[in-house]
C-alpha cells in the first residue's frame, strides 16, 4: 500500500481531534436494572445449571471421572465392534470394484461443489438485498 | 457501575453499531466485573479493565454472528475494491464546530453507523481505542494492508458526512 499523502495525514489528524472530542453516550436507564436482574437470576440458579467453574469441587471431580469412564467405554466398544466386523468389512472392500469408489468420490465432489456454488449465490443475493434495504432505511 | 456505564456502553455501541446489541454487551461486561469484583474494587485500572472487556466482548459478538459469512463477504469486498477519493486540501481546522456537544455526538454516531462494519470497527479501534494498525490487524485477523485500506476509506467516507452536517467558518 502507498504511503499516506499529506491530505490523508491532515484528514487523519482532523478526524482524530473531532472523534476524540465527542462526549460519551449516555447508557440506557434500563442497563443497571438489567444487570442486577441478571445477577439475581444467576444467583438463584441451582449449581448444576451454572458454569462448570462454579460447581462444587466434588461435583467437578465426579463429572471428570464420569467423562473419562464414558470415553473409555466408547473406545472399548468401538474397538470391539471394529474387531467383530473388521473381517467382514475387509472382504466387502475387496468385493467392491475400484471404479465404484472413484465414481462415488467424483459424485461427492460434484455435489459438494454444487452446494458451495449455491451457497455463494444465495449469500450474494440475500446480502445484497439486505444491504439495499439497509441503505433505503438510512 | 454508574461511574463507568456510559463509557462501557459508548465503547460497545461504537463497535457494534447497534444500541440493542450494545446494551447486551454492556450487561455482560458488568456481570464479568461482578465476578471479578474482589480484584477490581481496589484496582486503580478498573476503568481500563472494563474498557478492554467491553472491546473484547463487542469484537467477539461481531465475530460470533458474522464469522460464517466472512469468507463470502471478503470475496465480495475484494471484488468491489474501489479506491477512496483523495481528500481535497485545504481541509477545515475543525468539523461540526457549529453544533453543541450532544448534537456532535449524534451526528458522529449516525455517521459511524452508516459505515460498512469492517471499516467502522477498524476506525473505532484506531481513533477511540488507540490501537495501532498492527494491533488491529492481529485482533481482527486480517492483513495489515486491509486495516490501512479500511481506515483510509472510512475516513474518506466520514469527511463528507460530517462536512454536510456543519463546518466551522
Amino acid at each position: 500500500m502507498n504511503e499516506p499523502t499529506q491530505a490523508e495525514q491532515e484528514l487523519e489528524r482532523l478526524l482524530h481531534r473531532t472523534l476524540r472530542a465527542v462526549p460519551l453516550r449516555r447508557a440506557p436507564q434500563t442497563l443497571e436494572s438489567r444487570v442486577l436482574g441478571e445477577l439475581q437470576r444467576r444467583a438463584a440458579m441451582p449449581w448444576w445449571r451454572r458454569s462448570f467453574v462454579h460447581w462444587p469441587q466434588v461435583a467437578r471431580a465426579a463429572f471428570v471421572l464420569l467423562c473419562v469412564a464414558m470415553a473409555a467405554a466408547v473406545v472399548g466398544a468401538t474397538a470391539a465392534v471394529v474387531g467383530a466386523t473388521g473381517e467382514w468389512a475387509a472382504s466387502l472392500a475387496r468385493a467392491v470394484p475400484p471404479e465404484w469408489i472413484y465414481d462415488g468420490l467424483a459424485v461427492s465432489g460434484l455435489l459438494y461443489t454444487a452446494l458451495f456454488g449455491l451457497g455463494i449465490a444465495a449469500y450474494r443475493t440475500l446480502y445484497r438485498n439486505f444491504e439495499i434495504a439497509g441503505d433505503l432505511r438510512s | 457501575m454508574r461511574a463507568y456505564q456510559d463509557m462501557v456502553f459508548s465503547t460497545a455501541a461504537r463497535l457494534a453499531g447497534d444500541d440493542a446489541q450494545a446494551e447486551d454487551i454492556s450487561q455482560e461486561v458488568f456481570i464479568k466485573a461482578y465476578e471479578n469484583f474482589a480484584h477490581l474494587q481496589a484496582s486503580p485500572t478498573a476503568g481500563g479493565w472494563l474498557r478492554t472487556v467491553a472491546t473484547n466482548l463487542a469484537l467477539n459478538h461481531l465475530t460470533r454472528y458474522r464469522k460464517r459469512w466472512r469468507l463470502f463477504s471478503e470475496m465480495r469486498l475484494n471484488a468491489a475494491d474501489e479506491d477512496s477519493p483523495e481528500p481535497e486540501l485545504p481541509l477545515p481546522d475543525t468539523l461540526l464546530a457549529d453544533l453543541g456537544a450532544d448534537q456532535q455526538r449524534v451526528v458522529i454516531d449516525d455517521a459511524l453507523r452508516r459505515l460498512p462494519e469492517h471499516q467502522r470497527v477498524s476506525l473505532v479501534l484506531y481513533h477511540f481505542e488507540d490501537l495501532s494498525y498492527q494491533e488491529i490487524a492481529v485482533r481482527l485477523r486480517v492483513s495489515l494492508a486491509k486495516v490501512k485500506t479500511d481506515i483510509r476509506r472510512a475516513r474518506a467516507a466520514l469527511l463528507p458526512m460530517l462536512q454536510s452536517s456543519g463546518i466551522a467558518p
